[in-house]
């Protein structure tokens, strides 16, 4: 081992590829890799932090950050494991810094420690997992069965937001949001991709860079609130705390334990305790409907729905056009894009009274049980669809779907 | 051991003038300590002092060091005070970034201080990372997360205060507890080898490696001064004394601090040690590549002019 810098470092890519992607990608047409779509849509959102560790089927991800970091201005790190690299977004989160990081199954239960500290210390960072199947090591294809691992794998099962993409432009578009509603909301977001999805090259438009809305946490010193007035854990304008970054002058104790907002995390009682919860539990909880994507399509007069989420979406509504063109037109498609919170007050909006609600996944019938709380009064049945290890065809859901309806 | 009510105070007062019988008024008798600049001792929810640490407790000490020498390298080398964060895990000696702290500070996850700090530095390099960590968290836990930290010689100061047992959580063993040394988890004598973090922050890279006590106030102030201002990963361990746990006197735990302390140098390395030893003093003082500086080379090629 040398002591002194010797290393000439080479680069894996030419003088003219380097040169060629410096910034965001102009706008225009791309046949791109569900894997850069979403690296590219996080540089859009102003990432410039993004620390993994490699696993299958999300080091693509992993790879492109690495390249295209340091290219935009941030910097990659190649961490010990993924305790490590989830860790080291609360790190950078708070040093002021979007941050990522991409992961899928085993990795992504590793995180969840990191998870659940930053529900407590409202930091915001987003956790792209690209689902494989499970439990254990599973395999290493497509998969949607982190569901609710997402939202409930951590300890204290605060709430977090997750976001379902269905194709490579929502890679692109949904990683940008998912920054947004991060900043919005201070809270960890989880983007539920999978193997099929990650894995898969499609037409990605990149629109005019001023038409991209891109947020950003509201710091304490943009609202005039000097240091020694400040609390950070007290919400402005009943949403959420600002956020100062290290090194602004504002001297925060970031604590993962029950505190009062000024950071004191003695003087407990449990009326303190219930305090610092439920407003953590309710600033996601309560602007539920305000955060929730959910598409309807041929709802007029809808008797059999048809529900799917991420990469399943597209199987399941090319069946559903199917069997409408084959004159059953008494079926309706519903898609959830935003997961969690899960959009109850939505989809209630959207379906009035239907009389058989087929949901297939790509487990084995898991998100079916908060849509059948939803949906309590309004469906006769809830037919759960499950597929491992693959997409569904458009055939398998049709074939699941007569079985019933042709009774 | 249990001392009768007041017997401290009244053995010290016979050896030593106390102020009270020289009929010293209060204010004059009682300064501000002047470290407290740099602590929290109220908020707007209250009182944060009286902290939380046993009486005798080491930690206070450690901390006092490294307020000292944090208050040198603000005012000689005029760097701002609130480029400063400290970071820390989970355990005693995490409780110093609890909401004791005037500067940017983080009670993050047991073990994974050193990522925390990982990500902060990498966002932001001009932060002035001063990671806390205790034997729980640097030699068990977050094992591997320290051994990265010192291979990737990041600019960073690891204190890690070892009271060889697990405090917080009632004086279990820890790895650094020594063989034979009963505890709650080891009731019939500690079976394991211990762990010794130094050797470990050599071998996995730091670019300075110093070992001293709370018994060792200058030395440990001018270790951590040096480590500050040391270029890439810095690793300070401060035995500190749990008198809580291995139920003895604070005194005479740090006299025994003083007198199994051997001072290190190379040519007193073959001696070696007698039973219940061990070495302090400086380690390791090398220049090896540091991390954020390399990567600085990489992100330079893509500067637009």
């Amino acid at each position: 081992m040398s002591e002194v810098d010797e290393t000439a470092f080479e680069p894996l890519l030419s003088e003219e590829a380097q040169k060629a992607l410096r910034g965001p990608l102009p706008p225009g047409d791309y046949y791109l890799f569900g894997s850069d779509a979403c690296l590219e849509g996080a540089v859009f959102a102003g990432c410039r932090y993004y620390a993994g560790y490699p696993i299958t089927p999300a080091s693509e991800i992993m790879e492109r950050a690495a390249q295209r970091m340091p290219q935009v201005g941030g910097r990659f790190i190649q961490m010990e494991d993924e305790i490590s690299s989830a860790c080291s977004l609360i790190g950078a989160s708070w040093a002021g810094v979007k941050a990522m990081t991409a992961t899928s199954g085993p990795g992504f239960s590793l995180m969840m420690e990191a998870v659940s500290f930053a529900v407590m210390s409202e930091t915001p960072f987003l956790i792209v997992n690209v689902q494989r199947p499970g439990p254990g090591q599973g395999y290493i294809t497509s998969s949607q069965e982190d569901v609710m691992q997402a939202r409930w794998g951590h300890h204290g099962g605060g709430p977090i937001i997750a976001l379902a993409p269905s194709s490579v432009q929502e890679m692109f578009d949904f990683t940008i949001q998912a920054f947004n509603y991060a900043e919005e909301w201070r809270v960890p977001v989880i983007l539920l991709a999978d193997e099929t999805l990650a894995h898969m090259r499609e037409k990605l438009t990149v629109p005019p860079w001023e038409k991209i809305k891109v947020l950003n946490r509201i710091k304490p010193q943009a609202l005039g609130i000097p240091p020694e007035k400040f609390l950070p854990y007290e919400p402005y304008e009943g949403k959420v705390p600002p956020m100062p970054a290290w090194g602004d002058g504002y001297r925060v104790n970031v604590v993962g334990l029950v505190r009062h907002p000024d950071g004191n995390v003695t003087k407990y009682s449990p009326e303190m305790h219930m305090a610092c919860v439920s407003r953590l539990v309710q600033k996601i909880e309560d602007h539920a409907d305000e955060i929730a994507q959910v598409e309807g399509y041929h709802l007029e007069g809808c008797k059999n729905l048809v529900v799917a989420y991420g990469t399943v979406t597209r199987s399941a509504f090319e069946a559903v056009q199917e069997l409408r063109g084959k004159g059953r037109t008494d079926i309706g498609f519903l898609r959830l894009k935003i997961l969690w919170p899960f959009p109850d007050g939505k989809i209630r909006s959207l379906i009035k009274q239907v009389e058989n609600v087929f949901f297939p996944e790509m487990n084995m019938g898991y998100l079916v049980h908060p849509l059948r709380e939803s949906l309590r009064d309004r469906a006769k049945q809830f037919i759960s669809i499950p597929f491992l290890g693959a997409l569904h065809s458009p055939d398998l859901i049709i074939g699941e779907i007569i079985k019933v309806i042709a009774r | 051991m249990k001392m009768a009510q007041g017997a401290g105070r009244k053995a010290m007062g016979e050896k030593h003038p106390v102020p009270w019988a020289l009929g010293l008024a209060p204010e004059r008798v009682f300064m501000k300590h002047p470290m407290l600049e740099y602590l929290k001792e109220t908020g707007a929810y209250g009182d944060r002092f009286p902290t939380i640490f046993c009486p005798g407790c080491g930690i206070g000490q450690a901390l006092n060091y490294t307020l000292n020498a944090v208050d040198r390298i603000i005012k000689k080398d005029k760097i701002p005070r609130d480029h400063f964060c400290f970071i820390a895990g989970i355990g005693c000696s995490a409780r110093v970034t609890s909401h004791y702290l005037g500067f940017d500070a983080i009670w993050s996850l047991h073990g994974r201080a050193p990522a925390v700090a990982t990500g902060a530095l990498l966002a932001r390099p001009e932060l002035r990372a001063i990671v806390v960590t205790g034997d729980g968290d640097a030699a068990a836990i977050g094992g591997n997360h320290f051994i990265q930290v010192c291979r990737r010689n990041l600019d960073m100061t690891v204190l890690c205060l070892n009271n060889n047992l697990y405090g917080m959580t009632g004086g279990q063993s820890s790895p650094t507890t020594s063989r034979g040394v009963p505890s709650t988890t080891a009731p019939y004598g500690n079976v394991e080898n211990t762990f010794d973090l130094c050797e470990m922050a050599i071998t996995a890279g730091a670019n300075y490696v110093a070992r001293w006590t709370t018994a060792h106030p200058q030395q440990c102030i001018q270790a951590l001064e040096k480590g500050i201002r040391k270029k890439g990963l810095s690793f300070i361990e401060i035995m500190v004394q749990c008198p809580t746990h291995w139920k003895q006197e604070p005194a005479k735990m740090m006299k025994k601090f003083k007198s199994q302390g051997v001072r290190f140098s190379p040519e007193k390395r073959a001696e070696g040690l007698k039973k219940d030893q061990f070495w302090v003093g400086e380690f390791m003082d090398r220049e090896r590549p540091e991390w954020l500086e390399t990567y600085q080379k990489i992100m330079d090629r893509f500067q637009r002019p």
